[in-house]
């Protein structure tokens, strides 16, 4: 896809205030090989603050530089919503509101049918009911009055797909929020590849009995909407992907975002981190992200409050009061950090100054501790005039002598 | 006086030492070539043993695993339970009176400190359940103390401790016979020789499913240490840690002592896989995979574990917590022309039922039978054989475990040599095979 340098920005501030800018750069600003789209403006949710989320997400990938576009407020003139679709490698819809003008809905048909990238996030599946081919490329929806004639209910049963096309029905509702654990029914696709199979998500609403014409569409992974929550009980779909015509399509129904608050469900990192992939997948059909190191697991949510991975700063600051019995999520950072960091090389030698400086500031004695133990494991020679300040002091004395009797001892076939 | 001495010991519990017998034989270095035959008559025609026959025995650690393994041995008419050690006081109030209730007497020994224990007990065998801590320093005390050991699983807290015991007890030719009592178990025993004798052909792939982790996340203050508790003793070579109320049988949850169900386990269902598999005796070459640990609360062993090991014949085993497996708890082999699963509670099931029936003929590879775990300690006692879960097997199965320990702890992926024991190439990873006792424990000779 060609890109142009040459493109109306339209910046969009946390006030909601409308920046208008007709830019005339001769070069992109971002390194990021793809451009990304965000349309908003008008939904259920606060886009206000989602919005600016999903730009941040994407731009953390490194793969992404994103526009935000927003569209008139609702029941104005929506006449002149031109986005130019086929500047971005991808458009990422965080919208449910008013119908485009003809003319916009027809670009994007072409756009995405020519092979453009499309994320359908959270309730921009609840939007355009009445426009077939918005419903074709989203897969499934819900809400808007969407009933047995826009398409079957889908959920996974006993090791398959159901497809049911008779059960006549409301399409979409969701239960009390709730954290909840999402599976994984597809392994191979690469947005799924070496994720966990099954990850607990943090709280959040969970769409059920979503319906929509299904066509082309492969789910990636469901979620159990439990009745006692006022769900379905049943496996319900939670990402998936589309083709429409050469267009890839990922979509999200997690995210929810309303309020002022932080949003837990957008601080997962199962949720930013598919979104990234999802993202990635549907610009160019390929995924280069790898998995991050605390991604979550079976039970165990994992956030990112900064929609990325924390800095050794703040990881460190985060950990300076810690005593046994807080929580361990920052020496769990320290450790990911560490190993993600180790090298052999420079790169470790900064994490292992970072740690050294930490051992004589003021933090509490048991962060100390930790971090004599982490550098019990990866400490190097360099570790050692540090552990042997420590050793002389009797309250840091016992971890400082252990440190340095791993680091300094070969642990051969003695 | 709180603790009695062998000095004080009543006359009529004085027992014949057998005991000498063996250390004699030991000495001369003949033990294996000598085999030390009880003959049936010896037994008293009412099953009961003459006194000088017994085998006496003492137990150290005193917990509720200790009790029950000693009553299991008490029931036995040929064992003679004399004393006990433990840190806590009330453990050791109570199996005092537990021994003394069995023999209808009130000379049962305890001790605060194994040395002390070691020092004036005359045993011929002592049952280990300890917290993973002290396994190797206590058990190579026992082994250099002759004496025959009913070591609790895991072997060892770390593969260096291990191999430790392992030269210990061969240097000392004492018997040891450890607590991976599914090996007495005749339906495990029955999956395992079908499994090595090619009823489901040739197994590429076999999944072994270990508990979930505790996922318990309930704050634990500092508080007094409970009267009667010798803490600091308690940890013994365990980093020093306030008291926080997680002692007797918690412990398991915190990595300074245990890996959690993961190493508890080892010596259960990675015993049972390997047994099935005939590589009881060596080890995989590659380990790999990861794990989630708890990020709230003190309690810091994994909950979720996923690994994978590679053997040097191809084999490949994924051992997990037992919600990430198909079958879930216990053992499943899968060979070329089906498979075989085995739990506990008798659960033993084959892709095609007729597996199970199939006969196992005189030519083919049989494997030790034993019908009673217990018995099978004192048997070999006597006769001075091997036992069907020997130490250097016991080693192998929690190896396993504690390569994937190292492999979560570190994100990497393990390459071992299970001859020389040793990680390649990194040395990193390779410090985890040990950790520092803290002062002044060490192991004897170390």
């Amino acid at each position: 896809m060609t890109k142009k340098y040459i493109k109306p920005l339209i910046l969009l501030t946390l006030t909601g205030v409308i920046l208008l800018a007709t830019s005339c750069k001769q070069a992109p600003v971002s390194q990021a090989p793809y451009q990304a789209l965000i349309i908003t403006g008008q939904n259920n949710h606060t886009w206000q603050g989602s919005s600016p989320i999903l730009k941040k997400i994407l731009e953390n990938s490194d793969l992404f530089s994103v526009d935000i576009i927003q569209s008139p407020e609702a029941k104005a003139d929506m006449s002149g919503f031109k986005p130019v679709f086929s500047n971005y490698d991808v458009v990422v819809l965080d919208y449910n509101g008013d119908a485009w003008p003809a003319e916009t809905k027809k670009a994007f048909e072409e756009y995405v049918s020519q092979g453009g990238g499309v994320v359908s996030y959270h309730a921009a599946d609840n939007s355009f009911r009445e426009w077939k081919e918005y419903n074709k490329m989203t897969g499934l929806g819900g809400w808007g009055n969407r009933n047995e004639t826009d398409g079957p209910f889908i959920h996974w049963k006993d090791g398959a797909f159901i497809r049911d096309s008779t059960t006549p029905g409301i399409g979409g509702y969701h239960g009390a929020q709730q954290a909840y654990q999402v599976t994984a029914r597809d392994t191979v696709h690469p947005i799924m590849k070496g994720l966990p199979r099954i990850w607990r998500h943090a709280k959040d609403e969970l769409y059920s009995q979503l319906r929509g014409p299904a066509e082309n569409l492969t789910i990636l992974a469901t979620a159990w909407s439990d009745s006692t929550k006022g769900g379905s009980n049943r496996n319900e779909p939670v990402l998936m992907t589309v083709t429409y015509g050469k267009g890839r399509i990922f979509h999200t129904v997690l995210g929810h975002a309303m309020g002022d608050s932080a949003y837990p469900s957008m601080e997962c990192v199962g949720f930013i981190f598919t979104l990234q992939r999802g993202a990635e997948w549907a610009a160019t059909g390929q995924v280069t992200l790898p998995v991050p190191d605390d991604f979550p697991q079976f039970n165990t949510e994992s956030k990112w409050p900064q929609f990325r991975p924390l800095t050794l700063d703040e990881i460190l600051a985060n950990l300076k009061d810690y005593h046994p019995g807080d929580t361990r999520t920052n020496l769990q950072d320290l450790t990911n950090y560490i190993r993600k960091n180790y090298d052999g090389g420079e790169k470790y030698a900064h994490v292992e100054s970072e740690l050294l400086k930490f051992l004589e500031g003021t933090g509490s004695i048991d962060a100390k501790n930790y971090i004599c133990h982490e550098l019990s494991i990866f400490g190097t020679d360099k570790a050692l005039p540090a552990l042997k300040k420590l050793q002389k002091k009797e309250e840091t004395k016992e971890m400082a002598r252990m440190a340095i009797e791993r680091i300094t001892t070969q642990y051969t076939n003695e | 006086m709180k603790h009695k001495t062998y000095t004080e010991m009543s006359e009529p519990k004085r027992i014949g030492r057998r005991i000498f017998v063996r250390k004699v034989a030991v000495g001369t270095g003949a033990a294996m070539a000598l085999p030390y035959i009880i003959p049936s008559s010896a037994m008293g025609r009412d099953g009961k043993v003459a006194p000088s026959d017994r085998i006496v025995m003492g137990l150290i650690g005193a917990g509720s695993q200790g009790t029950g393994d000693m009553h299991n041995f008490m029931s036995k008419p040929e064992v003679q339970m004399v004393a006990a050690c433990d840190v806590d006081k009330t453990h050791r109030d109570a199996i005092k009176a537990a021994i003394d209730g069995k023999y209808g007497t009130s000379d049962a020994r305890t001790y605060s400190d194994y040395r002390e224990f070691l020092a004036n007990e005359k045993l011929d065998a002592v049952i280990l359940a300890l917290p993973d801590q002290w396994h190797a320093i206590i058990a190579i005390a026992c082994a250099n103390a002759k004496l025959d050991i009913y070591g609790e699983k895991p072997l060892s807290r770390t593969i260096w401790e291990g191999k430790k015991i392992v030269e210990a007890v061969e240097k000392n030719g004492v018997i040891w016979q450890t607590g991976s009592w599914q090996r007495s178990e005749a339906h495990f025993h029955r999956a395992c020789e079908l499994v090595i004798n090619g009823r489901i052909g040739k197994v590429r792939f076999v999944e072994v499913g270990l508990p979930n982790g505790n996922p318990a996340t309930v704050s634990h203050p500092v508080q007094p240490v409970p009267e009667g508790l010798d803490w600091d003793m308690w940890l013994g070579p365990a980093p020093s840690m306030p008291y926080r109320g997680v002692c007797h049988w918690d412990w398991r949850w915190i990595l300074d002592y245990s890996g959690g169900q993961l190493t508890d386990w080892a010596g259960h269902h990675i015993d049972i896989a390997h047994w099935g598999l005939g590589l009881e005796r060596t080890g995989p070459v590659e380990v790999s995979g990861s794990g989630v640990f708890p990020r709230e609360g003190i309690f810091d062993v994994p909950v979720e574990y996923s690994l994978h090991a590679t053997y040097a014949n191809g084999l490949f085993m994924h051992f997990a917590n037992e919600r990430q497996l198909p079958h879930g708890m216990g053992v499943c082999w899968y060979g070329d022309n089906g498979w075989i699963h085995v739990d506990r509670g008798n659960r033993l099931f084959a892709s095609d039922p007729k597996i199970l029936e199939e006969k196992i003929g005189d030519n083919e590879t049989r494997l030790y039978v034993s019908n009673d775990h217990f018995q099978n300690l004192l048997d070999c006692v006597r006769s001075r054989k091997e036992t069907i879960t020997p130490c250097q097997v016991a080693h192998r199965s929690i190896s396993t475990a504690l390569l994937g320990e190292i492999a979560m702890l570190t994100g990497r992926k393990i390459q071992w040599n299970p001859d020389t024991q040793e990680i390649i190439n990194d040395p990193v990873a390779s410090r985890l095979l040990r950790r520092p006792f803290r002062s002044p424990w060490k192991l004897e000779g170390n």
